[in-house]
Protein backbone atom coordinates (compact mmCIF):
# COMPACT_ATOMS: atom_id res chain seq x y z
CA UNK A 1 0.00 0.00 0.00
CA UNK A 2 0.96 3.69 -0.29
CA UNK A 3 0.66 5.62 2.51
CA UNK A 4 1.57 9.06 3.60
CA UNK A 5 2.38 10.49 7.05
CA UNK A 6 2.04 13.59 7.88
CA UNK A 7 4.98 15.00 11.16
CA UNK A 8 7.89 13.82 10.82
CA UNK A 9 8.22 13.55 14.66
CA UNK A 10 8.50 10.95 17.03
CA UNK A 11 5.40 9.23 16.53
CA UNK A 12 5.69 9.85 12.58
CA UNK A 13 8.98 8.22 12.47
CA UNK A 14 7.99 5.30 14.16
CA UNK A 15 5.13 4.89 12.76
CA UNK A 16 6.72 4.89 9.51
CA UNK A 17 9.22 2.45 10.65
CA UNK A 18 6.58 0.19 11.66
CA UNK A 19 4.36 0.41 8.66
CA UNK A 20 7.27 0.43 6.31
CA UNK A 21 8.75 -2.95 8.07
CA UNK A 22 5.32 -4.54 6.74
CA UNK A 23 6.64 -3.60 3.19
CA UNK A 24 4.13 -0.55 2.69
CA UNK A 25 5.58 2.37 0.47
CA UNK A 26 5.83 5.67 2.54
CA UNK A 27 5.94 9.25 2.01
CA UNK A 28 6.86 11.55 5.10
CA UNK A 29 5.72 15.57 5.34
CA UNK A 30 7.19 17.63 7.47
CA UNK A 31 6.94 21.58 7.57
CA UNK A 32 10.43 21.61 8.93
CA UNK A 33 13.23 20.33 6.22
CA UNK A 34 15.56 19.50 8.96
CA UNK A 35 13.23 16.69 10.67
CA UNK A 36 13.99 14.53 8.21
CA UNK A 37 17.22 14.13 9.51
CA UNK A 38 16.30 12.44 12.54
CA UNK A 39 14.75 9.66 10.00
CA UNK A 40 18.30 7.86 9.91
CA UNK A 41 20.19 6.53 7.44
CA UNK A 42 19.12 3.15 6.56
CA UNK A 43 15.55 4.18 6.00
CA UNK A 44 14.24 5.10 1.73
CA UNK A 45 10.61 7.21 2.42
CA UNK A 46 9.83 10.27 0.10
CA UNK A 47 10.35 13.33 1.95
CA UNK A 48 8.42 16.21 1.07
CA UNK A 49 9.09 19.65 2.93
CA UNK A 50 6.22 21.93 3.15
CA UNK A 51 2.58 23.21 5.23
CA UNK A 52 0.92 19.76 4.66
CA UNK A 53 -1.92 21.51 4.82
CA UNK A 54 -1.11 23.41 1.22
CA UNK A 55 -2.74 20.54 -1.52
CA UNK A 56 0.33 21.07 -3.40
CA UNK A 57 2.60 19.97 -1.00
CA UNK A 58 -0.11 16.68 -0.61
CA UNK A 59 0.16 16.08 -4.11
CA UNK A 60 3.60 16.26 -4.14
CA UNK A 61 3.46 13.59 -1.46
CA UNK A 62 1.21 11.42 -3.74
CA UNK A 63 -2.01 11.68 -2.21
CA UNK A 64 -3.74 11.11 -5.38
CA UNK A 65 -2.60 7.83 -5.59
CA UNK A 66 -2.48 7.20 -1.77
CA UNK A 67 -4.57 4.31 0.00
CA UNK A 68 -3.88 5.67 3.48
CA UNK A 69 -2.85 9.23 5.72
CA UNK A 70 -1.68 9.30 9.12
CA UNK A 71 -1.55 13.15 10.35
CA UNK A 72 0.75 13.49 13.28
CA UNK A 73 1.67 16.81 13.62
CA UNK A 74 1.85 18.37 16.49
CA UNK A 75 -1.25 20.92 15.94
CA UNK A 76 -4.95 19.35 16.08
CA UNK A 77 -6.69 21.22 13.55
CA UNK A 78 -3.74 20.81 11.08
CA UNK A 79 -4.07 17.31 11.57
CA UNK A 80 -8.05 17.46 11.26
CA UNK A 81 -7.39 19.43 8.03
CA UNK A 82 -5.40 17.29 6.42
CA UNK A 83 -7.37 14.49 6.84
CA UNK A 84 -10.56 16.27 5.31
CA UNK A 85 -8.43 17.18 2.54
CA UNK A 86 -8.21 13.49 1.75
CA UNK A 87 -11.35 12.50 2.40
CA UNK A 88 -13.48 14.64 0.79
CA UNK A 89 -11.23 16.06 -1.91
CA UNK A 90 -8.66 13.26 -2.92
CA UNK A 91 -11.33 10.19 -1.74
CA UNK A 92 -8.32 8.66 0.22
CA UNK A 93 -9.85 5.32 1.84
CA UNK A 94 -8.04 5.48 5.19
CA UNK A 95 -7.87 8.64 7.12
CA UNK A 96 -6.02 8.35 11.18
CA UNK A 97 -6.19 11.49 13.09
CA UNK A 98 -3.79 12.30 16.00
CA UNK A 99 -5.95 14.65 18.48
CA UNK A 100 -3.98 15.67 21.40
CA UNK A 101 -6.54 17.64 23.14
CA UNK A 102 -9.17 14.59 24.31
CA UNK A 103 -12.31 17.00 24.47
CA UNK A 104 -11.64 17.61 21.35
CA UNK A 105 -11.68 13.56 20.69
CA UNK A 106 -15.08 12.95 20.76
CA UNK A 107 -16.52 15.85 18.95
CA UNK A 108 -14.23 14.72 16.01
CA UNK A 109 -15.32 10.73 16.03
CA UNK A 110 -19.09 12.71 15.78
CA UNK A 111 -17.69 14.35 12.41
CA UNK A 112 -16.66 10.61 11.28
CA UNK A 113 -12.72 11.01 11.54
CA UNK A 114 -10.78 8.22 13.10
CA UNK A 115 -8.94 10.00 15.78
CA UNK A 116 -6.35 8.71 17.97
CA UNK A 117 -5.59 10.87 21.18
CA UNK A 118 -2.38 9.99 23.02
CA UNK A 119 -2.55 11.85 25.82
CA UNK A 120 -5.71 9.45 26.42
CA UNK A 121 -4.04 6.57 25.97
CA UNK A 122 -1.65 7.47 28.15
CA UNK A 123 -3.69 8.33 30.85
CA UNK A 124 -5.11 5.09 30.57
CA UNK A 125 -1.72 3.30 30.66
CA UNK A 126 -0.83 5.68 33.44
CA UNK A 127 -3.87 4.84 35.34
CA UNK A 128 -3.35 1.17 34.98
CA UNK A 129 -0.13 0.59 35.81
CA UNK A 130 -0.42 0.50 39.62
CA UNK A 131 -3.33 -1.29 41.19
CA UNK A 132 -3.47 1.01 44.57
CA UNK A 133 -6.62 -1.13 45.42
CA UNK A 134 -4.81 -4.41 45.86
CA UNK A 135 -2.15 -3.11 47.88
CA UNK B 1 -28.84 39.14 13.50
CA UNK B 2 -26.76 37.20 16.03
CA UNK B 3 -22.99 36.85 14.82
CA UNK B 4 -19.82 34.90 16.00
CA UNK B 5 -16.61 35.98 15.24
CA UNK B 6 -13.73 33.63 15.79
CA UNK B 7 -10.41 35.87 15.81
CA UNK B 8 -9.79 39.23 17.52
CA UNK B 9 -6.94 40.20 15.41
CA UNK B 10 -7.34 43.12 13.24
CA UNK B 11 -9.30 41.35 11.18
CA UNK B 12 -11.83 40.35 13.30
CA UNK B 13 -11.67 43.15 15.39
CA UNK B 14 -12.60 45.70 12.17
CA UNK B 15 -15.54 43.20 11.73
CA UNK B 16 -16.64 43.36 14.99
CA UNK B 17 -16.60 47.38 14.72
CA UNK B 18 -18.20 47.35 11.28
CA UNK B 19 -21.05 44.72 11.79
CA UNK B 20 -21.85 46.19 15.21
CA UNK B 21 -22.53 49.66 13.80
CA UNK B 22 -24.75 47.70 11.33
CA UNK B 23 -26.33 46.72 14.30
CA UNK B 24 -26.00 43.70 15.14
CA UNK B 25 -25.51 41.62 17.97
CA UNK B 26 -21.57 40.13 18.19
CA UNK B 27 -20.10 37.45 20.19
CA UNK B 28 -16.39 37.29 19.53
CA UNK B 29 -13.76 34.48 20.92
CA UNK B 30 -10.15 35.10 20.38
CA UNK B 31 -7.65 33.33 22.25
CA UNK B 32 -5.05 35.79 23.86
CA UNK B 33 -6.27 37.72 27.52
CA UNK B 34 -4.52 40.94 26.20
CA UNK B 35 -6.06 41.53 23.15
CA UNK B 36 -9.47 40.20 24.59
CA UNK B 37 -9.67 42.99 27.58
CA UNK B 38 -8.53 45.49 24.37
CA UNK B 39 -11.29 44.88 22.20
CA UNK B 40 -13.62 45.08 25.04
CA UNK B 41 -12.33 48.68 26.00
CA UNK B 42 -12.10 49.88 23.07
CA UNK B 43 -15.79 48.48 21.66
CA UNK B 44 -17.29 46.58 24.60
CA UNK B 45 -21.05 47.60 25.63
CA UNK B 46 -24.04 45.46 25.63
CA UNK B 47 -24.13 44.54 22.03
CA UNK B 48 -20.66 42.59 22.31
CA UNK B 49 -19.72 39.77 24.17
CA UNK B 50 -15.75 38.78 23.89
CA UNK B 51 -15.35 35.20 25.39
CA UNK B 52 -11.10 34.21 25.93
CA UNK B 53 -10.28 30.84 24.42
CA UNK B 54 -10.00 28.83 21.45
CA UNK B 55 -12.68 29.08 18.94
CA UNK B 56 -12.17 25.16 17.99
CA UNK B 57 -13.35 24.12 21.53
CA UNK B 58 -16.61 23.16 22.00
CA UNK B 59 -16.67 24.03 25.54
CA UNK B 60 -15.79 27.43 24.46
CA UNK B 61 -18.08 27.73 21.57
CA UNK B 62 -20.93 26.59 24.05
CA UNK B 63 -19.91 30.02 26.76
CA UNK B 64 -19.21 32.49 23.70
CA UNK B 65 -23.17 31.59 23.00
CA UNK B 66 -23.19 29.91 19.63
CA UNK B 67 -26.34 27.64 20.26
CA UNK B 68 -27.84 31.66 19.61
CA UNK B 69 -25.93 32.08 16.40
CA UNK B 70 -27.61 32.77 13.22
CA UNK B 71 -23.83 32.73 11.38
CA UNK B 72 -20.30 32.16 12.20
CA UNK B 73 -17.13 33.97 10.92
CA UNK B 74 -13.79 32.60 11.14
CA UNK B 75 -11.01 34.72 11.15
CA UNK B 76 -8.27 33.74 12.70
CA UNK B 77 -4.45 33.71 10.84
CA UNK B 78 -4.86 30.28 10.72
CA UNK B 79 -6.36 28.28 7.63
CA UNK B 80 -6.78 25.00 9.96
CA UNK B 81 -8.43 26.86 12.56
CA UNK B 82 -11.12 28.39 10.61
CA UNK B 83 -11.79 25.62 8.74
CA UNK B 84 -12.44 23.39 12.01
CA UNK B 85 -14.14 26.47 13.64
CA UNK B 86 -16.88 26.33 10.71
CA UNK B 87 -16.96 22.67 10.68
CA UNK B 88 -17.76 22.15 14.61
CA UNK B 89 -20.19 25.05 13.95
CA UNK B 90 -22.23 23.47 11.05
CA UNK B 91 -21.88 19.64 12.06
CA UNK B 92 -22.15 19.98 15.66
CA UNK B 93 -23.76 22.74 16.57
CA UNK B 94 -26.11 23.08 13.33
CA UNK B 95 -24.84 26.93 12.62
CA UNK B 96 -27.06 27.89 9.50
CA UNK B 97 -23.96 29.99 8.06
CA UNK B 98 -20.50 29.50 8.21
CA UNK B 99 -18.12 32.07 6.85
CA UNK B 100 -13.73 31.74 6.89
CA UNK B 101 -11.19 33.21 5.94
CA UNK B 102 -8.09 31.96 4.27
CA UNK B 103 -4.91 32.88 4.04
CA UNK B 104 -3.70 30.58 0.86
CA UNK B 105 -5.81 31.47 -1.21
CA UNK B 106 -5.66 27.70 -3.29
CA UNK B 107 -7.97 27.16 -0.06
CA UNK B 108 -10.98 29.17 -1.67
CA UNK B 109 -12.28 25.78 -3.81
CA UNK B 110 -11.21 23.46 -0.69
CA UNK B 111 -12.97 24.85 2.06
CA UNK B 112 -16.14 25.53 -0.37
CA UNK B 113 -15.93 21.72 -1.32
CA UNK B 114 -15.76 20.62 2.58
CA UNK B 115 -18.64 22.65 4.03
CA UNK B 116 -18.52 25.87 4.33
CA UNK B 117 -20.43 28.25 3.15
CA UNK B 118 -18.57 31.24 2.27
CA UNK B 119 -14.82 31.59 1.73
CA UNK B 120 -13.03 35.12 1.49
CA UNK B 121 -9.25 35.55 0.68
CA UNK B 122 -8.22 39.62 0.99
CA UNK B 123 -4.60 38.17 -0.23
CA UNK B 124 -6.03 36.67 -3.79
CA UNK B 125 -8.40 39.74 -4.38
CA UNK B 126 -5.74 41.97 -4.12
CA UNK B 127 -2.93 39.98 -5.67
CA UNK B 128 -5.98 39.83 -8.42
CA UNK B 129 -6.21 43.38 -8.32
CA UNK B 130 -2.29 44.08 -8.67
CA UNK B 131 -2.40 41.74 -11.36
CA UNK B 132 -4.82 43.44 -13.65
CA UNK B 133 -2.39 46.40 -13.28
CA UNK B 134 -5.34 48.49 -11.79
CA UNK B 135 -3.94 51.92 -11.15
CA UNK B 136 -2.30 52.09 -7.55
CA UNK B 137 -3.99 55.33 -7.14
CA UNK B 138 -7.81 54.23 -7.90
CA UNK B 139 -7.03 51.32 -5.76
CA UNK B 140 -6.26 53.67 -2.87
CA UNK B 141 -9.27 55.59 -3.54
CA UNK B 142 -11.73 52.41 -3.38
CA UNK B 143 -10.10 51.47 -0.16
CA UNK B 144 -10.74 55.15 1.17
CA UNK B 145 -14.53 55.86 -0.06
CA UNK B 146 -15.30 53.06 1.68
CA UNK B 147 -13.50 53.41 4.94
CA UNK B 148 -13.11 56.44 6.63
CA UNK B 149 -10.01 55.53 8.67
CA UNK B 150 -8.43 52.77 6.77
CA UNK B 151 -6.38 53.16 4.21
CA UNK B 152 -4.06 50.96 2.33
CA UNK B 153 -0.25 51.78 1.69
CA UNK B 154 2.61 50.83 -0.01
CA UNK B 155 6.33 51.02 1.22
CA UNK B 156 9.49 49.42 0.50
CA UNK B 157 11.44 47.49 3.08
CA UNK B 158 15.34 49.32 3.20
CA UNK B 159 18.13 48.62 4.91
CA UNK B 160 17.37 50.16 8.16
CA UNK B 161 13.80 49.10 8.46
CA UNK B 162 12.95 48.11 11.30
CA UNK B 163 10.04 45.19 9.83
CA UNK B 164 13.85 43.70 7.95
CA UNK B 165 14.25 40.11 9.04
CA UNK B 166 11.19 40.09 11.17
CA UNK B 167 7.87 38.20 10.79
CA UNK B 168 4.66 39.57 10.18
CA UNK B 169 3.43 37.85 13.15
CA UNK B 170 5.66 40.22 14.66
CA UNK B 171 5.13 42.92 12.78
CA UNK B 172 1.11 43.28 12.75
CA UNK B 173 1.06 42.76 16.46
CA UNK B 174 3.72 45.52 17.62
CA UNK B 175 2.02 48.03 14.87
CA UNK B 176 -1.28 47.05 14.96
CA UNK B 177 -1.48 46.94 10.98
CA UNK B 178 -1.98 44.03 8.89
CA UNK B 179 0.39 43.49 5.83
CA UNK B 180 -1.98 42.19 2.86
CA UNK B 181 0.66 41.38 0.01
CA UNK B 182 3.96 40.99 -0.76
CA UNK B 183 5.93 41.73 -4.11
CA UNK B 184 9.45 40.14 -3.84
CA UNK B 185 11.36 39.67 -7.06
CA UNK B 186 8.54 40.51 -9.43
CA UNK B 187 6.27 38.10 -8.16
CA UNK B 188 3.23 38.53 -5.35
CA UNK B 189 3.84 36.30 -2.30
CA UNK B 190 0.60 35.56 -0.30
CA UNK B 191 2.36 35.84 3.48
CA UNK B 192 1.23 33.97 6.23
CA UNK B 193 2.50 34.79 10.16
CA UNK B 194 6.13 33.20 9.37
CA UNK B 195 6.94 34.94 6.41
CA UNK B 196 10.21 37.11 7.05
CA UNK B 197 10.36 40.54 5.52
CA UNK B 198 13.46 41.23 3.49
CA UNK B 199 15.41 44.04 2.36
CA UNK B 200 13.86 45.51 -1.11
CA UNK B 201 10.55 43.50 -0.21
CA UNK B 202 7.43 45.71 -1.75
CA UNK B 203 4.88 45.44 1.11
CA UNK B 204 1.08 46.61 0.57
CA UNK B 205 -0.59 47.37 3.74
CA UNK B 206 -3.64 47.72 5.38
CA UNK B 207 -4.41 49.76 9.10
CA UNK B 208 -5.86 52.98 10.84
CA UNK B 209 -4.34 56.03 9.07
CA UNK B 210 -2.15 57.28 12.07
CA UNK B 211 -0.51 53.78 11.98
CA UNK B 212 0.23 53.77 9.04
CA UNK B 213 1.46 57.86 8.72
CA UNK B 214 4.35 56.44 11.31
CA UNK B 215 5.39 53.42 9.23
CA UNK B 216 5.47 55.40 6.41
CA UNK B 217 7.59 58.18 7.79
CA UNK B 218 10.22 55.10 8.91
CA UNK B 219 9.96 54.03 4.94
CA UNK B 220 11.04 56.93 2.58
CA UNK B 221 9.99 56.42 -1.08
CA UNK B 222 12.75 55.40 -3.35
Amino acid sequence: MYLIIAGCNKIGISLANLLSSDGHDIAIIDRDESKFANLGNGSNYLTVAGMPIDEDVLKQAGIEKADGIYSVTDDDNTNIMIADIASKLYQVKHTVVRIDDPSKQSVMRSLCLQVICPVTLCVDQLYQAVNWRNL
Amino acid sequence: MRVLIVGGGNVGYYLTKTLKERKNHIMIIEQDRVRCEQIEQDLGDSSIAVTNGDGTDTECLKEAGINDADVLIAVTGHDQNNLVACQIAKDFFGVKRTVARVKNPKNIVAFRKMGVDSVISSTEEIANTIDEQLDWSEMKRLVETHSADLRLNRIVIGRESKFAGHTLQEISFKSGIIIVALLRDGSVIVPDGKTVLNENDEVILWGKKDDLKEIQSDHPER
